[in-house]
């Protein structure tokens, strides 16, 4: 087992992480590796059904695996664990490098990660906290998360919201497709009002409308020569409408937003083109992205007013601004990723706090009904009840106190308290005796 | 009472500096040096400045717009009032800092400025000066939250045309509702300019018989009116956009800045308050 301790750390999480991603396995592998809803349900029961793993999580997305186990014996786990959910699927994984494994804190702390966007390809994308969520609803519908994977996911949840909310990690786009989407949302109040035309029906234009489309497009028309294509993208985009090529122009004038992404060898659109649909527009402005290489549109177009010509060299800049700008809130998303992670080794930790309080009432009993047996002798027959009921309520009530900031648990003092109260009262020693 | 006001000039800029340094967070940093501490301290300053106008009003028994600090300090209020409006219903802060900002820079030189009391001269005391005078100021502060969204306009206008994207991306809202804001404004100011013209002719016609024609106060505010008037009408005709508006806001507000400090300071004779 790499990189294993061999026993657990007192007070960690009893949790263990075995994980494929972008970062150690190739696409390829990747792929085999990834489950769907049903394989996953599938793999969780098996996963549950061995004799040392109590509770199991997987989280798949098309960047990584990670399967979280709550586990009774961590070598044991670490080896089913490993087995069931990668090597059965792809033997490469067991080679160097291809896989990690994270126990106890550092694993709540990776998932936290995870769920914060700190781990993705694209650093502080969106769709990770939903995966995450996902994955926690699907083991907790299937009855394979339990008390500890659960309040696992509800922190990761938990960091993954406040670092969206409190930093900027997801702010800006990041890929063409939202680009466009931030310059519009710069020019136009809203896209559902806007008419977007697309001139060429290949992958980036199917990438830039899906973009358009999920942040609000409502009129689309598509533009390309050949018509298979673009009946492709028609069927994609069932709200999407088809022009003709050779009528691109018409469909210019009503155009707010021209996504040109073609592979013509020359300029489809040309400076005296757009200048006589502006006179047809009103002036209204119109914000053309030019995604195509070579240049779809004549550079001219950008000279004109209230015409905004962006191609695929200014889009990257406004890309790289954005990145800049996210890798400056890694610190602050961190610090949050750290508050939440104190907050569940508190909760984890109060979860010790029941059994300890049991024992420390035993021990006093204990020590009460010795007392009482070696000197009850001393006192007359008939005071006997009278005596065991006064030295158990002493007992109760110089316990009561303790015992009830005990089983709060709310902040690192308490953990102090317990590890001083086991240490005071010999706890431990008290159950290995027994 | 006029240590009270004294106190209430030097807190006031010092309040708005506060806010607008805290509105500069939520702008450039994305969050506010506290929960809605921008939005709570632009209501704490706006009743702090409500009141100092109050105490104005009550101890110098006149409209408080006698003198060009106090002018300069009503401006403040109605350009931190509109921008309360649109921040209350629109539920738009990006625009905070710019706003307030401007109110700061009126503020300072307002208290700056301040010295002696008002004259008191008869007109002062006259129902038409309250009309006239209101109507001046709001239409100032209306040009200068117009010229506030045409800078903010042309900025995101040469950026987007640049393809250069700098701080500002991204945290302004989009040119039309930057060009709407600013268009409103230039409309609203228009209007009471018009009615700032109209009350001091009729006005004029009857307690300074002859002299007003040769006043440069009143030539300069005509120039400004029928630029504006030009603008809207071209705006009309010509189908005047964004980019041409955001401009002839700031060619307005500098003639009106022209009328407000220099013909009033230098040249003028009955429109001359200190």
């Amino acid at each position: 087992m790499p990189a294993t301790k061999q026993s657990q750390t007192q007070g960690e999480i009893p949790t263990l992480l075995v994980g494929v991603d972008h970062h150690c396995a190739p696409l390829e592998l990747r792929e085999r590796v990834a489950y769907t809803s049903e394989s996953a349900e599938e793999v969780l029961v098996h996963l549950v059904a061995q004799s040392h793993i109590e509770e199991a999580l997987l989280l798949s997305t098309c960047n990584r695996t990670e399967v979280y186990l709550r586990h009774h014996d961590e070598q044991k786990a670490f080896q089913r664990g490993l087995d069931l959910v990668f090597l059965d699927r792809a033997k490469e994984v067991k080679e160097e490098g291809r896989f990690y494994v994270k126990h106890g804190t550092e694993a709540a702390r990776h998932l936290l990660s995870v769920a914060a966007g700190l781990e993705s390809m694209v650093l502080g994308e969106p769709e990770i906290l939903g995966q995450v969520k996902q994955a926690a609803a699907l083991a907790e519908g299937i009855g394979t998360s339990g008390v500890i994977l659960r309040r696992l996911a509800r922190s990761a949840a938990t960091a993954g919201r406040r670092a969206r909310g409190e930093t900027a990690i997801g702010e800006g786009a990041v890929s063409f497709g939202y680009a466009a989407v931030d310059l519009a949302r710069s020019i136009f109040v809203n896209l559902e009002s806007n008419s977007v035309l697309i001139l060429g029906a290949g992958e980036t234009s199917v990438t830039v409308a899906r973009s358009l489309i999920e942040k609000g497009a409502r009129k689309v028309q598509v533009a390309n020569r050949g018509q298979d294509r673009a009946d492709a993208f028609l069927q994609e985009f069932p709200l999407a409408s088809g022009v003709a090529f050779d009528r691109r122009l018409e469909a210019l004038g009503d155009a707010d937003l021209v996504v040109a992404a073609t592979s013509a060898p020359e300029a489809i659109l040309r400076r005296e083109d757009v200048e006589q649909s502006l006179r047809h527009r009103k002036n209204r402005p119109l914000l053309i992205v030019d995604l195509g290489v070579p240049r779809d549109v004549d550079p001219a177009v950008g000279n004109l007013a209230n015409v905004f010509l962006h191609d695929i060299d200014s889009l990257e800049q406004l890309i790289e601004r954005n990145l800049k700008r996210r890798r400056q809130e890694v610190p602050r998303v961190s610090q949050i990723l750290e508050e939440e992670l104190e907050r569940l080794l508190i909760w984890y930790a109060s979860l010790a706090a029941a059994p300890l309080v049991a024992q420390l009432h035993r021990r006093a009993e204990e020590i009460r009904a010795r007392e009482i047996a070696d000197h009850h002798h001393h006192f007359p027959e008939s005071t006997h009840e009278h005596l065991a009921n006064l030295t158990r309520s002493i007992v109760r009530k110089i316990l009561h106190h303790p015992s009830s900031q005990l089983r709060e648990a709310s902040s690192t003092e308490n953990l102090h308290h317990l590890a001083a109260l086991k240490d005071l009262f010999r706890l431990d020693e008290d159950d290995e005796e027994r | 009472m006029e240590s009270l006001l004294d106190a209430a000039v030097i807190l006031l800029p010092i309040a708005y500096l506060l806010v607008a340094v805290d509105y500069g967070f939520l702008f450039f940093a994305g969050r506010s040096l506290a929960p809605r501490s921008a939005s709570f301290g632009l209501r704490g300053t706006l009743i702090l400045h409500i009141v100092y106008l109050g105490l104005l009003t009550a101890h110098w028994k006149q409209f408080p717009a006698a003198t060009v600090p106090q002018a300069l300090s009503i401006v403040a209020f109605a350009i931190i009032t509109v921008y309360a409006l649109v921040e209350w219903f629109g539920k738009e802060r990006s625009t905070g800092f710019w706003m307030v900002s401007l109110a700061f820079v009126f503020t300072l030189i307002a208290s700056l400025m301040s010295g002696g009391p008002p004259e008191d001269r008869e007109l002062f005391h006259n129902p038409f000066f309250f009309g006239h005078a209101s109507l001046a100021l709001l239409g100032y502060a209306a040009f200068a939250v117009a010229a506030s969204y045409g800078f903010l306009f042309l900025r995101l206008y040469r950026e987007l045309k640049a393809g250069r994207f700098s701080l500002f991306f991204g945290k302004l809202p989009p040119l039309e509702v930057l060009e709407r804001m600013m268009s409103g404004a230039l409309m609203v100011g228009f209007v009471a300019l018009t009615g700032a013209v109209c009350t001091g002719f009729i006005w004029a016609r009857d307690v300074l018989p002859g002299q007003w024609l040769s006043d440069s106060k009143i030539i300069a505010t005509l120039l400004t009116w029928g630029l504006y008037a030009a603008a809207l009408v071209l705006r009309r005709l010509r189908r005047w956009q964004g980019r041409e508006m955001a401009i002839v806001s700031l060619a307005g507000f500098a003639a009106v800045l022209f009328s407000f400090f220099a013909v009033n300071l230098w040249f003028s004779d009955f429109h001359s308050f200190r």
